[in-house]
């Protein structure tokens, strides 16, 4: 019960951490705008070469177009490929994408594993012999978690090798650096050693889910005891799950601001728009930079600094 | 395994962090040979004896060396206050949530070295590699700024605070372009540009170190006297009138500059120092303009006849005074629209940058003078003949217009109809290299700096302009195409210090010159191989 208790309290801290994030990322101001081209919502061909919408005379009068069809295109290669470093960072992307792959099919198998706890729930048996969806189920679940583990130990030990030992990334790596991958590779190490060892079919897996679905009850297909290394995944799974937020991987999620709010966040300010309310909202802050060509006292406003020539040197 | 400069080594105190060695710079092809052994020449020990030069083999900012113990600890103090700053709403919101993120999510990969000319260029030289001198800030700010920090620098990387560390940061903001390659490549979104550009402001707006080209003879001359080359609205009408006679010979008719005309359809902003460095350019649009019977005007007002706008390289209050000034001028004229000369920061600053600076009337609609010259091309309203431009020509691609803002292809559009012998660089378009003059470069020529730029930041281009022309004969007139003041700049100084001229008969000019060269009715052309 108390594993259960500290699964529930990782994925409460994860849950809050990455809330605290987002919701700090959104409430911030308006920021300047400092898009790259190609943006990939542009709309029919220049996508392809990196056009705008200033290519066109009088853009301003035009009904400005985006296509999300060009932003799926873009989105999808990107995330489950990792394209953008398989184009300029082809030697890194040999490990990486192994391993990032290999996280994606790890958490669809927990996902499956979801599905096969709550059809446990109701019933229903997740078994190589019960009906066509749930031994299908089964063996999908068996499929994807053991390539998921499989791809995910070979990547992570791969990048942290590589990280030891290239001297290009030794030279800026910390220890949180480190520590990213090796909470990763224990993990997913031991994760796999439980499956070749203890649970082939996750069915203890898949019990630990119902358990948690059920706030502690023991699933009845699964009784046997849960093993030492059945204990350590679940624990450092937990662990990982509450850390992520933390750190730099928190990029899984973050990625869209940077992509979505910076990268790609061209759009236009009219008369009138909520951009031109927060641009104005923007110019009543009160900075209080020291330089004298700026003499911030933290009372004038950013417009007033603006509209002011700087004091004359004396 | 070989060791590396690492972040924290910045700190540590040398004479220099890093020597640059010609040999092992990438190598330039015959018939430039020759300067494959050029050094980069020795800071002259009696000019430098009072500033910092412990960085590199060159000085951008020239900051003097603290004379106690007590104004090196004002400077540390000052420094954390405007890193502190950096992070507040109220100082930048400008900027916060792009410095966020990046400051956040870089996983150390080092995909964007690759993408970096001055990093390739000064032969994999760590201190030039892009996530360098990100890294160091992170670490300060990890360090000294977040809630406890000093546990927090055993888990993301430690690095004292000294003098030297400031001072080296100070001087590596500016051996970077600020050309953004690096972001486009990142696959987190990580912009070091966008850290570098922090890195300058921190240093301008809190401490008031800038480079004197940009800021005293930059945008405070440009605030104060009306343009960055010191011309007053009276030195400017003057010049102008020389061109309006040269210009009147050329196309065997009077050209008109209108200036100050209410009611035109676009003020024409364009940058001052064409008009000493390159009058054809401007009077190239002149022409065009009359040719295709448009209503425009220019601006005699302090700041108006000047498009050029320094701050947003280094200094967000700066960029937004210049900005603000252009965006009145241009509504006291009640013109509908402002159109940007062939100046790739001008473009950026006023459409994209003060985009979210100009509230109410002041937001006038900004556009392209690519996009409008595209626009006369093809209306038919010139009479075009492309075998005047029998001449090979390639275009280079300003970041700022091209990367930036993504106006890619109405130049090309103009370059496939009027040139013949038009070919790409490799790479173009968004993923162009910078001429190494960007971010205020090619305006910086303090000690020896000139020479960096030319041999490590330019060099990139350099070689892709040979490469673009290898098949041709070297005797015969070659033209490089660049639509940007501070590309022209770069590219000019790289044609005169490397001979291309005489070995290689590269030649370099604006767009609209290109256009005028083709109009099949003016008497003289405009563009001359001399």
């Amino acid at each position: 019960m108390s594993l259960i208790i500290f699964s529930y309290l990782c994925f409460l801290i994860f849950l809050g951490a990455a809330g605290a994030r987002i919701y700090k990322q959104k409430r911030l101001p308006m920021h300047l705008r400092s898009e790259i081209y190609p943006v990939q919502h542009e709309p029919g061909t220049k996508v392809q070469y990196g056009g705008s919408y200033m290519e066109e005379p009088n853009w301003w009068e035009k009904e400005r177009q985006t296509s999300i069809w060009n932003e799926i295109k873009y989105m999808v290669p990107e995330i489950l490929l990792l394209r953008g470093l398989r184009q300029n960072n082809h030697h890194l992307w040999r490990l990486s994408f192994p391993f990032h792959f290999g996280l994606y099919l790890v958490l669809i198998t927990l996902g499956l594993l979801f599905i096969g706890a709550l059809a446990m729930i109701y019933g229903v048996i997740i078994s190589s012999k019960a009906g066509f969806w749930a031994s299908f189920l089964y063996y999908l679940t068996i499929l994807l978690g053991f390539a998921g583990l499989t791809l995910g130990t070979i990547g992570a030990g791969g990048l942290l090798i590589r990280r030891f030992r290239d001297p290009e990334l030794k030279a800026y790596s910390s220890l949180g650096d480190y520590l990213n991958l090796i909470f990763l590779l224990i993990f997913l190490g031991v994760a796999l050693l439980t499956w070749l060892i203890h649970d082939r079919a996750f069915a203890g897996a898949r019990a630990y889910i119902y358990s948690l679905l059920t706030f502690g009850q023991k699933s009845i297909p699964y009784a046997t005891e849960r093993t030492i290394l059945g204990w350590l995944t679940i624990f450092s799974g937990s662990i990982i799950l509450a850390y992520i937020p933390f750190t730099h991987m928190s990029h899984m999620f973050m990625k869209f601001f940077a992509y979505h709010k910076i990268r790609w966040e061209h759009a236009p300010n009219f008369k009138g728009s909520k951009i031109e309310q927060a641009v104005l909202t923007n110019l009543k802050y009160n900075p209080t930079w020291s330089a004298p060509h700026i003499d911030g006292d933290g009372e004038k406003t950013w417009a007033d600094i603006a509209l002011h020539l700087p004091k004359e040197k004396k | 395994m070989k060791t590396i400069l690492s972040p924290a080594d910045i700190s540590k105190k040398s004479p220099k962090l890093v020597h640059l060695e010609p040999e092992k710079l990438p190598q330039l092809p015959p018939p430039y040979e020759d300067f494959n052994k050029m050094p980069i020449p020795e800071l002259k020990e009696e000019r430098v004896a009072k500033i910092e030069t412990s960085l590199d083999d060159t000085v951008a900012l020239g900051i003097p060396k603290p004379k106690t113990k007590e104004e090196e600890e004002r400077y540390l103090r000052a420094f954390l206050s405007g890193l502190q700053k950096l992070f507040e709403e109220k100082n930048n919101w400008t900027f916060l949530q792009p410095l966020l993120i990046s400051m956040e999510h870089c996983a150390k990969c080092q995909t964007c070295a690759e993408a970096c000319p001055i990093f390739e260029m000064s032969g994999r030289q760590e201190i030039y590699r892009p996530s360098f001198r990100s890294e160091v800030l992170r670490r300060i700010y990890n360090k000294y700024i977040r809630k406890g920090g000093k546990i927090r620098a055993k888990f993301t990387g430690d690095i004292e605070l000294n003098w030297t560390t400031i001072a080296r940061l100070a001087e590596l903001a500016y051996r970077c372009t600020l050309c953004r390659r690096c972001a486009s490549v990142c696959p987190l979104g990580v912009d070091n540009g966008l850290i570098t550009h922090e890195i300058r402001k921190l240093f301008s707006q809190e401490l008031g170190i800038a480079p004197k080209e940009l800021h005293e003879k930059g945008t405070l001359q440009h605030l104060r006297v009306g343009s960055s080359t010191g011309m007053n609205p009276e030195a400017i009408k003057d010049s102008m009138e020389f061109i309006q006679e040269e210009m009147s010979e050329i196309a065997g008719y009077p050209i008109e500059f209108p200036w100050d005309k209410e009611g035109a359809d676009f003020l024409f902003l364009h940058n001052a120092g064409e008009i000493l460095a390159w009058p054809e350019n401007i009077g190239a649009f002149a022409i065009i303009f009359q040719a295709a019977g448009i209503s425009w005007t220019l601006s005699s007002e302090r700041v108006g006849y000047d498009g050029v706008n320094y701050g947003v390289w280094y200094d967000d209050i700066q960029f937004a005074r210049v900005a603000l000034r252009h965006a009145e001028i241009a509504k006291k004229l009640k013109v509908k629209k402002i159109v940007l000369g062939e100046c790739g920061h001008t473009h950026k600053a006023l459409t994209v940058s003060a985009d979210r600076v100009l509230p109410g009337d002041l937001n006038i609609p900004r556009e392209s003078s690519l996009v409008l010259l595209d626009e006369i091309v093809r209306s038919g309203k010139l009479n075009l003949d492309p075998t005047r431009n029998n001449f090979p020509v390639t275009l280079h691609d300003p970041c700022n217009i091209v990367r930036l803002m993504g106006i890619v292809e109405p130049q090309r559009r103009i370059l496939r109809k009027i040139a013949p012998k038009f070919r790409e660089m490799e790479p173009h378009g968004v993923d162009n290299y910078c001429c190494g003059g960007g971010s205020g470069f090619a305006l910086m020529s303090s000690y020896n700096f000139l020479q960096w730029r030319t041999l490590v930041s330019s060099r990139k281009k350099f070689l892709q302009i040979l490469e673009a022309f290898k098949d041709e004969p070297l005797e015969i007139p070659k033209y490089v195409c660049a639509p940007c003041s501070n590309c022209k700049a770069a590219i000019r100084e790289i044609l005169e210090f490397y001979k291309a001229k005489e070995r290689s008969h590269i030649y370099y000019g604006g767009l609209a010159e290109l256009v005028v060269n083709a109009m099949a009715d003016m008497k003289k052309p405009i563009i001359k191989f001399e």
